[in-house]
């Protein structure tokens, strides 16, 4: 990206004296402001979804509808789903080739890393996650680079993690789960902190222009040398000069107007379960529609019966807990599992509900956003045919309305093809062989 | 996906930059009239413009011979002559045609290559490893803050530092100012408040603590804990020249998850005390092979060798090593340095015998009889020396395993007191242990099987002769070898890295061992806020370290201790290196420009100049007059030193296209990059102020060489050069290969470097790179050559004469051969590749487009009819004529890289001299003998390209090889080679 409509220096003129009119955006140049927001959003959900055992007859309880192809028929798991049929496919047959290889339950570490946990470098664990490559791209365009929420806060701990975001080193990035805490984050941004994070960004300008000048008169003095990785040099300083001056311009634009009435930002997780992910849907809902982000995860529950989540189906009136409820093999445990997939669905489409309620430019900010749904686990710690739902992004290619197999697909497949629509143009993710073919991704 | 077959080469690569006819160069009249019409009638249809068949045209050229052009003349006179193009099935040039055509070609080449190339100098940014390098020589820091950066590309080369690949993005100069600003904030620090250090020990011996833990500690699933009495942690407050706060560790908690059964439970409770911050571990692996894991005795705790996982996860339980010992704790610093410092001895051991081993003959001389074991016994022992303490069950000489091998009871643990040391272990037969005896009384005392008491002990004295003396001998001489780790602990094991390396405790009394790192260096638990008492969980892992199994006297650790940050003085020497002592601190301007110009000049390795440090002084006093803060102001002008190009890059100025000498700082600078990977010293740096550098290379190598800073040169040239990182990628089928674990393979690895290492050292001649009756090995290399007899040097390498035939030089080293292998088959044509490319310098062709996998040939075949089969197939034969016959006499050995001993593996191969060999060691002969001065000359081809940091060009290539010849005079000694290359113009002219 580059800041060619306007003047740096003018840029800079203005934020010194009064404050820009608005519009800002469509002042900062046609680069941003035209540029259709690309988001992602990742929902995990642990120790895997219902498949019940054939014997129990229970199969249209199954999170994978009965019929592949377009004809597919929700299950009662995620018929709440149904009204949005054309914004949402299912994705069958999805594994991460590492995943049978390494203890079970590190499944939610590495569902949107794919790396080789069971036999890590050296000091080492993870890799980078889907959402932190996305962000990386995306955090110039915006005012946090990612939004990382998860039931419980923190990161958990290694194999039995309360994040699914890994950053570009393969360190866990903390998760927020108290909404108001969130609200303040994104909503609030202290006056305080705004500022002193832009002084921050200034002095860096400065440094930075700093060290163009200096290479500059180097490069005069450089005589008849060989001067290419000069100006691959100088190239790569004026590049980071326009994105600090991008980034640094938001403590002045005003938020979005929104409607946040709607929020009760006194909901916890130890309250009841269903007011809690409502508000923290709503959350990133408004975050999207401000464009405060573009790459958020959010960890529903954890792996192996860790934190409060493991609760919540006793909470919703069913006798066994998140992780013993996922172990049952009889009828009633099964089916009881299902209905806390049904559960979580009406959860989600009520944040599908808002995605689409608000608009971007053009069209609604589900379709300018991509939103994969997902377990690293099939049944029980077994890492195949992992369950994945992926929703919008009709403005990024995404055909919809399709329960899509193909024998056994590589999970790094379907995070390279989310990254090749949001138009990232990694050559590879993780282990990926490639893109997925004839599938729901029609721009990869 | 790189097939078997996807070899690159130079030329493929030139063909495509030659896609544009090059001007300027005059035209050869043989060429239109003689030439030019084959090409029209042989060659055009199918490698024109439209067409490219296998990526080359040649309808452009035009019988000048730009440098772009040299390797597609090259290539195609190779197909002339070789009779390869045009294809079988095209019509066919006369033989006198192919000559006119081959002959006029090579003429012209001869003609191009000697012309002069321009040389306009060199810039080239620095590589991610000369970075760090660089900047830990500068700042004395030793916390390494690189890790962002993404690694460097390799040139065609192979190489990470050739110019022409080291590219910038903007992420990448980004991340230059990230890794600056965080440098300069843990250098300089805020002396006016005093440090806050953390100091703590825990003591290690059975029941020392006197008021245990009242709770019962539980960390999670099998967590092995030592018993509450067995350890004290406290709290210290050293001794320090400064003033500092000691860290109190958090004592009081609350959480609301924690662990119980086999389950997590939910409840808020507190807890109490240090003994819920600090915990002593055992977890790991269980089970040992031969004797108890750990123990604690009176003095201490007692370790055997922990024995790693074959892998981290899958072959064994995740928990980690068998004898695991960790002190589990809460926290530790966030930044600095640290130090633990274990108390530890070499224990008086006595050695295990293995089942099946004999009993001494009844009534032998001086043996003494123990009974009455019921209740403690004292023998006197008259003769001190070497005893074998046979143990009996019952009166009767009834076996616990009859002769057969058959069990009659399971074998219990034999728990045996022999004054105040103890020794216990799986009582196979009688014969139990070997130890030598003090003269004097002895208490003894003996348990089995938990209380029962053996009826008998008889300890007969063993003369030095017999073998199982002689074995306690050499056990006796051997030392353990003490390693921390330190790192974090996951539910299901640990993520630990080693702290410096493994030392040697030789002696039978306590003595202090320091170990030293910087925190951020290594993995930490990345907790915020926990409510749940079994996570965030930092390790200090202490060790006797694993060799290769050989019985091994146990380690004793008395206590452990830490402190961090751990300053020796304050401000620490990061700060005071940059805030240098001056008589002018009191006047800010006079002061910052001191500071910035010693700064300046150590960080551009040269004199800052006038105009830089006018520059620099300038953001200071913009910096400066804006925020008063005289700190902040002198980092704002260092982290623009450190981000600038005279700091980043390596550059070569030129004032023109003609030949000049380096300046001597240019000098001093490539050379310390060649030979220490990092910045020049202030020896380099002061004979380049006197312009005596050049004059002084001589004595300079020679000092470089010798120096530690050596290694960083080692570690990348071998790597490098052999390619030794396909070794580290290969999934070893460990079903085949179970001795190459993960443990194996690191120090596998080290063996290439090693090797180099020692030649070079030694001045040796360089036949040894390729026929030697060496190897360099430490205990566990040599045991997995099966040479481990013949070692005593623990994780040092050191030159071993294997007397093996199969051995000796690189082409038989484990890390190349199974680098080159698929993990399960040895490879032929990966083998003879790397082979050609790395060792003669003769890189094969670049296979040409929809070639065939070898795999797709039928699988009923073997190896070597499908290089057949694949090799007679159009458009293969060329490049494998010059791949497979390098690679079939390797076939002797395996995909883990040893001698398959199986008489009917065929490896003989006819070599494109048509020279036949039988195998590796004919073919090792025949380099030795035959072809050393390739060999040299391959060799110092690639180390000219390392050294210069750039692809030698046609007409140097040609140079080198002429007159390196001059060197075969004194057997190519490795030191000449290296002096031969900085001598050369290549290398001191820009």
């Amino acid at each position: 990206m580059t800041l060619t409509k306007l003047d740096r220096r003018a840029v800079l003129k203005g934020i010194a004296g009064a404050s820009l009119a608005l519009p800002v955006l469509d002042a900062m140049g046609d680069d941003i402001a035209e540029q259709v927001p690309r988001r992602f959003c990742a929902l995990y959900t642990a120790n895997g979804m219902s498949l019940p055992k054939s014997e129990h007859g229970i199969d249209e309880w199954n999170f994978f509808p009965q019929i592949e192809g377009k004809d597919f028929v929700f299950g009662k798991s995620t018929e709440p789903l149904s009204p949005f049929r054309q914004q949402v496919s299912f994705l069958g047959g999805l594994h991460h080739p590492n995943g049978s290889k390494a203890d079970p339950h590190i499944c939610s570490d590495m569902w949107l890393t794919g790396a080789p946990l069971h036999n890590p470098k050296p000091g080492q664990f993870n890799s980078v996650g889907l959402d932190q490559v996305i962000a990386k791209h995306t955090k110039q365009f915006c005012r946090q680079p990612s939004l990382v929420l998860s039931i419980d806060a923190g990161v958990g701990f290694l194999s039995r993690t309360g994040t699914i975001s890994y950053d570009t080193e393969g360190r866990p990035i903390p998760a927020e789960n108290n909404p108001r805490r969130v609200f303040d984050r994104l909503f609030q941004g202290d006056r305080a902190s705004l500022l002193s994070q832009r002084e921050t960004i200034r002095r860096r300008i400065k440094l930075v222009d700093a060290v163009l000048d200096n290479t500059r008169r180097l490069n005069q003095r450089l005589g008849k040398s060989d001067r290419q990785k000069m100006d691959e040099y100088l190239a790569s300083l004026s590049e980071i000069e326009s994105r600090l001056i991008a980034s640094e311009k938001w403590a002045d634009i005003p938020l979005k107007q929104q409607d946040h009435s709607h929020l009760n930002l006194d909901a916890t997780n130890e309250g009841e379960p269903h007011e809690y992910y409502r508000n923290m849907f709503d959350l990133i809902a408004l975050a999207f529609d401000a464009d405060i982000t573009r790459s958020v995860t959010f960890m529903l529950n954890r792996e192996d019966g860790m934190g409060i989540s493991d609760t919540f189906p006793l909470k919703l009136g069913l006798t066994r807990t998140h992780h013993n409820l996922s172990h049952a093999g009889d009828k009633e445990g099964q089916l009881q599992f299902a209905k806390y997939d049904r559960f979580l669905a009406e959860q989600l489409a009520h944040f599908f509900g808002r995605l689409q309620e608000y608009q971007d430019r053009d069209g609604s900010v589900l379709d300018n956003s991509i939103v994969m749904f997902g377990s690293g686990a099939s049944t029980t710690h077994y890492p195949k045919n992992l369950p994945t739902l992926i929703a919008g992004g009709a403005n990024m290619g995404l055909k919809h309305g399709v329960h899509w197999r193909s024998g056994d697909t590589r999970m790094s497949n379907v995070h390279l093809s989310i990254l090749h629509s949001m138009g990232i143009e990694e050559n590879s993710f993780a282990d990926s062989t490639g893109v997925l073919q004839d599938s729901i991704f029609s721009h990869v | 996906m790189s097939s078997p077959l996807s070899f690159s080469s130079a030329w493929l690569f030139t063909m495509i930059m030659a896609a544009v006819a090059h001007a300027g160069f005059p035209e050869d009249p043989t060429f239109k009239q003689d030439v030019q019409p084959l090409l029209k009638t042989y060659c055009v249809r199918c490698h024109n413009a439209n067409e490219m068949e296998s990526g080359v045209r040649v309808d452009h050229l035009d019988g000048t011979f730009p440098d772009r052009n040299l390797a597609l003349w090259k290539g195609i006179r190779r197909q002339l002559v070789s009779e390869s193009m045009p294809p079988e099935d095209e019509i066919q040039p006369t033989a006198q045609q192919r000559k006119l055509f081959a002959d006029w070609i090579e003429q012209s080449l001869a003609e191009a290559l000697s012309r002069k190339r321009d040389n306009n100098g060199t810039i080239r940014r620095l590589t991610v490893s000369q970075y760090r390098n660089t900047l830990a020589d500068l700042l004395g820091l030793k916390e390494d803050l690189t890790g962002v950066l993404p690694p460097d590309g390799l040139s065609k080369d192979g190489f990470a530092n050739n110019g022409q690949t080291l590219l910038l993005s903007p992420l990448l100069v980004e991340s230059y100012f990230d890794i600056a600003e965080k440098a300069l904030n843990l250098c300089i620090v805020d002396e006016s408040t005093p440090p806050v250090i953390q100091t703590f020990r825990m003591d290690l011996g059975q029941a020392i603590n006197k008021e245990p833990c009242p709770d019962e500690l539980i960390l999670g699933a099998n967590s092995l804990l030592l018993a509450n009495q067995d350890f004290v942690v406290t709290e210290l407050k050293p001794k320090k020249s400064f003033e500092f706060v000691p860290f109190s560790m958090q004592k009081e908690f609350r959480f609301i998850e924690g662990y119980q059964g086999n389950d997590t439970v939910r409840g808020w409770r507190d807890f109490h005390g240090i003994y819920h911050a600090v915990f002593a571990c055992m977890r790991g692996n269980e089970g040992y092979p031969k004797g108890k894991a750990y123990e604690t005795v009176a003095e201490g705790l007692l370790l055997r060798p922990a024995i790693p996982s074959a892998e981290l996860f899958g072959v064994e339980s995740t928990y980690g090593p068998r004898a695991n010992f960790k002190v589990s704790l809460r926290e530790l610093p966030d930044h600095g340095n640290f130090r633990v410092i274990v108390k530890a001895a070499r224990y008086n051991d006595g050695l295990l015998l293995d089942p099946g081993a004999a009993s001494q003959p009844a009534n032998s001389d001086g043996a003494i009889t123990v009974d009455g074991l019921n209740r403690p016994q004292t023998v006197t022992i008259e003769r001190p020396g070497i005893y074998q303490a046979d143990v009996y069950l019952n009166s009767i000489e009834e076996p616990i395993v009859d002769p057969d091998g058959q069990s009659v009871a399971k074998p219990q643990s034999l728990a045996l007191t022999i004054g105040d040391r103890g020794f216990s272990g799986t009582l196979n037969q009688p014969a139990f242990l070997v130890v030598r005896l003090p003269a004097g009384a002895l208490p003894i005392e003996a348990r089995y099987g938990g209380d029962a008491t053996p009826a008998r002990i008889v300890f007969t004295p063993l003369d030095a002769d017999q073998t199982v003396s002689q074995r306690f001998a050499a056990f006796e001489k051997r030392s353990p070898l003490l390693g921390v780790h330190l790192g974090l602990r996951r539910d299901c094991g640990s993520t630990l890295n080693q702290v410096g390396k493994a030392q040697e405790v030789t002696g039978g009394e306590i003595s202090e061992y320091v170990f030293e790192g910087a925190i951020n260096n290594f993995p930490s638990p990345d907790q915020t806020t926990n409510f749940n008492y079994l996570t965030g969980f930092h390790e200090i892992g202490v060790r006797s370290e694993f060799t290769d199994g050989r019985d091994m006297p146990r380690l004793l650790i008395r206590s452990v201790e830490f402190e961090g940050p751990f300053y020796d003085q304050w401000p620490p020497a990061t700060h005071r290196g940059i805030l240098i002592e001056s008589d002018n601190q009191d006047n800010p301007e006079a002061y910052a420009s001191e500071v910035i110009e010693a700064f300046a000049s150590r960080a551009f390795r040269r004199p800052v100049t006038g105009e830089e440090q006018a520059t620099l002084l300038d953001i200071w006093r913009a910096s400066f007059d804006q925020t008063q803060d005289f700190q902040q102001s002198i980092k704002d002008a260092l982290l623009v030193v450190l981000t600038s190009p005279q700091f980043l890059f390596l550059i070569e100025a030129s004032s023109g296209p003609e030949d000049e000498l380096l300046d001597p700082y240019e000098l001093a600078s490539k050379l310390s990059y060649f030979l220490w990977n990092s910045a020049p010293d202030d020896r380099l740096l002061e004979l380049a102020a006197t312009d005596s550098l050049h004059e002084s290379l001589d004595i300079e190598i020679s000092r470089m060489i010798a120096d530690s800073r050596f290694q960083q040169f080692i570690e990348q040239f071998a790597s490098q050069w052999l390619q030794l990182d396909k070794f580290d990628v290969v999934e070893i089928d460990r079903s085949r290969y179970p001795t190459l674990t993960r443990d194996t393979r690191t120090h596998l690895r080290q063996e290439s470097a090693r090797t180099l290492n020692y030649l070079i050292q030694q001045n040796l001649p360089l036949r040894h790179l390729v026929q030697s009756d060496l190897i360099l090995a430490n205990d566990v290399v040599a045991s997995y050559y099966g040479l481990g007899d013949k070692t005593e040097s623990g994780f040092e390498f050191v030159p071993v004469e294997h007397g093996d035939a199969n051995l000796g030089g690189i082409l038989s080293q484990a890390s190349i051969l199974a680098g080159l292998s698929d993990g399960r088959e040895s490879n032929p044509v990966k083998r003879g590749a790397w082979l050609a490319r790395k060792i003669i310098a003769e890189p094969p062709d670049d296979p040409p487009p929809n070639v065939p996998q070898i795999s797709d040939e039928d699988p009923t075949l073997t190896l070597r009819e499908k290089l057949e089969v694949h090799r007679n197939q159009k458009g293969c034969v060329n490049c494998h004529s010059g791949i497979d016959p390098w690679g079939l006499p390797f076939e002797v050995f395996d995909a883990g890289g040893l001698f398959k001993h199986d008489v009917n593996v065929d490896a003989s191969s006819t070599l494109p001299d048509k020279t036949e060999v039988r195998d590796l060691n004919e073919l090792k002969a025949y380099f030795a003998d035959d072809r050393l001065d390739r060999v040299a000359f391959s060799f110092l081809k690639h180390l000219t390209s390392y050294a210069t940091g750039r692809t030698l060009s046609f007409y140097e290539t040609a140079q080198l090889e002429e007159q390196a010849l001059a060197l075969r005079l004194h057997d190519y000694r490795m030191q000449d080679l290296i002096r031969f290359v900085v001598q050369s113009d290549m290398f001191l002219k820009k």
